[in-house]
């Protein structure tokens, strides 16, 4: 029992590690890769934001993820079937994570999560087809097609718009204090929302949604206000000549990426890290021999543990990655990844809320893509956007099965 | 994870530094006209032979920006638009470099009193050239704008006054034309090779303002 409590403790490590490593570069690629960050600069700030995150927002999804599928009342009487059984998927999403990267294709860790508990459930004897909850699948895997949907249309309707009010007006400049103003406050608004309205219990306010929505509200007006003021006492007085216009246009937006960016590290703490602990949540309950309750919390020390996870793997691998994908991306400018980043994160967010475990990096993908076919990008590779849906559609199967073998050899070994 | 893929190499800094090469080829037409004038059949050759390189190698930047668009990526302007500008900016060098070779084929004698009005047509075509690079060069830039604000309505003004000059170096062009079949000092060869010569001016102007036309397209088709 001790030594699989290890392993889990381990494993969860491993996996928010990995997590660190590669994914991270989801929000901050487009940061450096415009040039407004230096990359230790984008290195910090994604540390503190990702742990926030999954300290703040990250319960949420975890609990969808363990009881979503498979209701926990099925492993009632053994819960040692069960404990093996989410370390199994673990495990089974770890390698395949390596195995994705070592090819180079972005995969989920949340379809991966999804994936292994579908092939241990569909193994275990106290399983079956028959407890798994095939609506609440077929609800989980429809958002994975909705989400990056979501992320596409809403990143080309606020790529369309920056174009149409800002970059084609015949005074950018005097625009510009509208939007980026009127950006920041979204961002504060709906971080603001996400973080009490059914977050973490020791911050969540009691009030009801509409109570929030109108606290929100305020806070979109007194930062729209501040921001206004400053970026008004930047410009005022300065004249700008119409060669410099679009120059000082995109310095604006750069500052606001920085905060779309945090933004979507939070947001990525949010739902990735707690796809990837979600599992082992669950089995270490179970090998620290307690027994299963029907809605067992997730401590607030393992969301953090799992932050901390991310931040090592940021620090030791995950800055190779962001500098390789901002450097292939330098295409997009300020504006753009603004658009992309703020189209992504709040669609996370907004999924995390309503508890659909759903995938970051394909959110931003089809946000970079709405971005593309709003003629935002140089070129848009229409091919690489093919490769990447089809390592979507093989995530599913190849994850259940690894967890189905691992979880059918780790039960037949004696554990004392 | 690579999802960065999915953002292509960008062909518009290609197409700029293509836009370079090729003004580079019209940029050795006036050394060629003064040799021609001067009669200096030795210089001619060698000039011709750095044309014919300069060319070629605007031929290879050519090369390699087609090959980086094969359908499967998706343009922020119209494809035909973006092959076309290509094709007429390649059609500019060949033109200077066809200038080149017909001044090579034999020396001639034009008499002193054309020169002035042979200059100012080569020199009007440059200018033509000089203005479509000057143009070009915002390429780049204007696909960061999303080929819209201050930037793009001045490239929008500035390909009306390449039509204009264009129009200006046809004045020109006749201009000449019948000074050099009007008189009777030549013999037919040499008006076969002024006449071959001069319509490889006219067609650098012609295409610099078709090239032109193609971004104006590029600007309003987005």
């Amino acid at each position: 029992m001790t030594l699989l409590l290890v392993i889990a403790v381990g494993l969860g490590f491993y996996k928010a590690w990995t997590i660190g490593a590669n994914d991270v570069a989801n929000g901050m690629a487009t940061v450096v890769g415009a040039g407004t960050l230096t990359l230790k600069q984008a290195i910090i700030l994604a540390s503190v934001f990702e742990f926030l995150g999954a300290f703040l927002v990250g319960q949420h999804v975890t609990e969808t993820i363990k009881g979503g599928i498979v209701p926990m009342e099925t492993f009632v009487s053994n819960p040692m079937v069960f404990g093996i059984g989410m370390l199994s998927v673990a495990a089974a999403s770890a390698i395949w994570l390596n195995i994705a990267t070592l090819l180079s294709r972005p995969v989920s860790v949340t379809q991966a999560t999804i994936g292994g508990i579908l092939g241990f459930a569909l193994v275990s004897p106290l399983g079956g087809p028959k407890c798994i909850q095939w609506s609440a699948l077929g609800g989980i895997a429809l958002s994975w097609i909705i989400s990056p949907l979501t992320g596409a249309v809403f990143a080309y309707v606020l790529y369309r718009c920056i174009v149409r009010f800002v970059l084609k007006s015949r005074h950018p400049v005097y625009f510009a204090r509208t939007a980026v103003p009127l950006g920041f406050s979204a961002t504060l608004g709906i971080l603001f929302l996400s973080a009490t309205y059914k977050g973490l219990p020791a911050i969540t306010i009691n009030l009801p949604f509409y109570g929030l929505l109108l606290i929100a509200a305020g806070i979109c007006a007194i930062s729209y206000a501040i921001s206004w003021y400053v970026v008004e006492l930047r410009v005022r007085d300065r004249r700008i000549r119409l060669k410099d216009r679009y120059e000082v246009i995109e310095r604006w937006f750069g500052r606001l990426q920085v905060i779309t960016a945090c933004y979507m590290s939070f947001a990525h703490g949010g739902n990735d890290v707690a796809s990837a602990i979600g599992p082992l949540a669950g089995s270490m309950h179970v090998f620290s021999g307690q027994a299963i309750g029907t809605h067992s919390s997730i401590s607030p020390w393992l969301m953090a543990f799992g932050g901390a996870g991310i931040v090592i793997g940021l620090a030791t691998m995950g800055y190779k990655v962001i500098a390789t994908v901002g450097h292939k991306i330098t295409e997009i400018t300020p504006s753009r990844g603004f658009a992309a980043a703020f189209a992504t994160a709040t669609t996370v967010l907004t999924c995390s809320k309503l508890g659909l475990p759903i995938s970051t990096t394909f959110v931003m993908v089809g946000a970079i893509t709405g971005v593309g076919l709003a003629r935002g990008l140089a070129s848009l590779d229409l091919r690489v956007i093919r490769q990447i849906l089809s390592s979507w559609v093989v995530t599913i199967p190849i994850s259940a099965i690894l967890a189905g073998s691992i979880y059918w050899l780790l039960i037949s070994i004696p554990w004392r | 994870m690579d999802w960065a893929g999915i953002v292509g190499k960008s062909p518009f800094l290609p197409m700029v530094e293509h836009a370079k090469k090729v003004h580079e080829c019209v940029l050795k037409v006036r050394p060629v006209a003064d040799a021609v004038l001067a009669g200096k059949i030795d210089e001619l050759t060698e000039l011709q032979h750095q044309m014919s390189k300069t060319e070629f190698e605007a031929d290879q930047l050519k090369d390699l920006i087609r090959q980086s668009l094969p359908t499967r990526f998706f343009l922020p302007v119209n494809r035909d638009d973006m092959t076309n500008f290509l094709t007429q900016m390649d059609r500019i060098a060949d033109d200077a470099e066809d200038f080149a070779v017909v001044a090579t084929f034999r020396k001639l004698a034009i008499p002193a009193e054309l020169h002035a009005d042979f200059l100012a047509f080569v020199d009007k075509v440059v200018e033509v050239s000089s203005a479509l690079l000057e143009v070009s060069e915002h390429l780049a830039q204007l696909q960061k704008q999303a080929f819209v604000g201050p930037e793009a309505e001045e490239v929008l003004l500035k390909i009306q006054q390449i039509a204009h000059m264009e129009w200006e170096s046809d004045k020109l062009s006749r201009k000449f034309a019948r000074r050099y079949y009007s008189e009777n000092w030549a013999d037919p060869v040499t008006i076969i090779l002024l006449d071959k010569m001069c319509r490889a001016l006219a067609g650098i102007a012609d295409h610099a303002e078709n090239v032109a036309k193609n971004l104006r397209l590029m600007i309003l088709r987005k």
